[in-house]
């Protein structure tokens, strides 16, 4: 039962102030176990923040940010699963689900996170998941002026996953839920 | 005021020594005659009161008897000398075969008669394999006397414990899990070929896992995680010394996991006390005799029989762990002043000067021996034979267990009178090994002099 934390796009301080309150009381330490940060801080308070939530963070770099030393892409397994972590702006066009998946098959992982458009979605396609946790803050982005914060907290245990979806809707936290399994691997982790 | 004179029989030398590694033929040890005609005497198990004669050299005006009439109860301790120590020796002398047979005639009946049980009992049990585990289970009531129910009763209480189990150690993702797959939509596979959106519904329930709603089973989850952490060292520093509880094995860490299960469920079920250091010492010796039984069927239900004589068994001692209870009537610290008291009645000359004197405050040692019910003062399997006695108190393990610490007192005096604080202390944490059917023998006598 591992408890991973996808979110991004924050572009403190030039978009957003900060995350908002009502997503900051909730993402206490000790419960999250990762945290896939798909990049666009900008700042490095949002780094030391994130680290206090969980000490396992995995970035990678938007093109806003100020530290230059993130990597492009990441990937890593958790439990069953291999996951993939992108921003998003390298890919062209931003958004698309061909595109993203010519990149999924490229990192070879189950589930891709990946950012920039500051709106959430889930796709799945044949060769995985691909996740957009959207913008923590609700920051504005070049493609979309109206953004609700958004972030996506997962619960990878054994071969099931459920996505929680928490956004902040009209100034309420409204949370949604997706569950997916993966077929028992043929092939040795 | 006047100075109670302490009785002679309670001065003599017998009472001071530890006694050696018993050898029968020590007769200051013996309280009867000679070594050789004891087992004679053992031979006509008659049913005659005991008389406890001390030896020829002190007075008769000593109180003697205990009220409670025991049919072979004199020729047992006598016979008991030869085997305390060594704990899983098959029985050596005819007074032990005897014992080990009235009691499994006693259990074999349609009806168990609890009164005879616990008396038998209340000299400490064989170590043959099975025996300790049923009357154990019978003496805390979880076992009903008429034998014929016995079948039914453990079936529900183990598929009620089964039921506690499901309920409260599952983890929110396994519920979640559950939920999902009784609605049917158990159907996204990751890599199944076709392209959409993944479908998203809401939560209404507030249960998700950052939620902090007090409801949620998320956020109770996080809260026992603390306990979780407690309960787990605490079970794995359980008797590092005996390998049925930490060794390597797997045999060993299931035994670790089934107790952190019982310890779990006791503390979700109990929010008032919840888990409290200590409980896993209280807790192994009943997991260790249930799970050693040779009956197939006990040995695999031990968890759940064990869950129940735990909770019956600390029922008498819950008032110990709760804090605010401390100061009352029900506290521990009432409890060690009546100990305190019990000294001070037996043994004046010891109790002035232990608490007057040398100021040792029977907090600094009865604690320990109270809370934990003396499983860290003797060795893990001289602590069963206590808790034989223990358990078969009729009016409940307390009585029996203040009994048995005015009685370890009392045994070292000499040793106690002629020390300071630093000594007294020392000894008292860290008591000396003793023969304990002879213990269990003076806290006999002692609790029957208080009758007299």
């Amino acid at each position: 039962m591992v408890l991973v934390l996808a979110l991004g796009d924050i572009h403190v301080p030039q978009r957003a102030a900060d995350l908002p309150p009502k997503f900051k009381s909730m993402l206490v330490p000790g419960k999250i176990q990762h945290i896939l940060c798909t990049g666009n801080l900008s700042i490095k308070e949002i780094h030391d923040y994130l680290k206090t939530i969980c000490p396992d963070l995995h970035i990678v770099r938007g093109e806003f940010d100020e530290d230059a030393r993130y990597p492009d892409t990441k990937t890593l397994s958790i439990g069953q699963f291999k996951l993939g972590l992108c921003h998003g702006h390298q890919v062209i066009p931003w958004g698309d689900l061909d595109s993203l998946a010519m990149l999924q098959r490229q990192l070879d992982v189950d589930i891709l996170v990946t950012g920039h458009t500051h709106q959430f979605t889930a796709y799945k396609h044949e060769g995985g998941v691909v996740i957009n946790p959207g913008s923590a803050t609700g920051a504005y982005s070049t493609i979309n002026q109206d953004v609700n914060p958004s972030f996506v907290l997962m619960d990878i245990d054994g071969l099931r996953v459920v996505v929680y979806v928490y956004e902040l809707i009209d100034g309420e936290v409204k949370v949604d839920k997706i569950d997916f399994k993966k077929a028992s691997s043929t092939s040795a982790p | 005021m006047v100075r109670k004179k302490v009785p002679e029989w309670l001065n003599s030398t017998m009472w001071s020594t530890p006694p050696p590694p018993s050898s029968l033929n020590d007769d200051a040890l013996l309280l009867r005659n000679s070594p050789s005609s004891t087992k004679m005497s053992s031979m006509k198990k008659e049913t005659d009161t005991i008389s406890v004669t001390p030896p020829p050299s002190t007075a008769s005006s000593v109180p003697s008897p205990s009220p409670r009439p025991r049919r072979n109860g004199s020729s047992s301790i006598s016979g008991e000398y030869g085997n305390s120590s060594s704990s899983v020796v098959a029985p050596s002398s005819a007074e032990d075969f005897s014992r080990q047979a009235h009691l499994s005639a006693e259990l074999s009946k349609k009806v168990i008669n609890m009164k005879e049980l616990r008396s038998l009992a209340s000299q400490s049990l064989p170590d043959s394999p099975g025996i300790r585990s049923t009357v154990w289970k019978l003496l805390l009531g979880y076992l009903p006397p008429e034998r014929s129910l016995w079948s039914s009763e453990l079936k529900q209480k183990r598929s009620q414990y089964k039921h506690y189990k499901d309920e409260l150690l599952t983890s929110p993702s396994e519920i979640t899990w559950r939920l999902v797959r009784s609605k049917g939509l158990d159907n996204y596979e990751l890599k199944s070929g076709s392209r959409c959106m993944l479908s998203r519904s809401r939560i209404t329930d507030e249960d998700h896992p950052l939620s902090l709603g007090k409801a949620s089973a998320w956020n109770t989850y996080f809260q026992d995680i603390e306990t979780i952490e407690q309960i787990d060292k605490d079970v794995k520093r359980t008797h590092p010394d005996i390998p049925f509880f930490s060794a390597e094995s797997s045999f060993a860490r299931s035994n670790q996991e089934s107790m952190k299960n019982i310890l779990l469920v006791f503390a979700k079920l109990n929010q008032g006390i919840r888990y409290v250091q200590g409980m896993n010492e209280i807790l192994a010796p009943i997991f260790y005799v249930f799970r050693n039984d040779p009956d197939e069927d006990s040995s695999s239900h031990a968890e759940a029989d064990a869950f129940f004589c735990f909770v019956e068994l600390l029922s008498g001692f819950r008032d110990f762990y709760c804090q605010q209870l401390d100061n009352s009537v029900v506290g521990i610290r009432s409890a060690i002043t009546r100990l305190s008291q019990l000294v001070r009645k037996h043994d004046e000359e010891l109790w002035r000067h232990l608490e007057i004197t040398t100021k040792v405050n029977p907090q600094f040692y009865a604690f320990r021996w109270i809370t934990l019910l003396l499983t860290q003062e003797f060795s893990f399997f001289d602590c069963l034979h206590i808790w034989d006695a223990l358990l078969s108190d009729p009016e409940g393990p307390l009585e029996s267990l203040l009994g048995i610490c005015c009685a370890m007192l009392v045994l070292v005096r000499r040793r106690l009178i002629a020390g300071d604080f630093t000594s007294n202390m020392k000894l008292l944490q860290h008591y000396p090994t003793t023969n304990i059917s002879h213990l269990l023998y003076v806290a006999n006598k002692l609790r029957s002099k208080m009758l007299v």
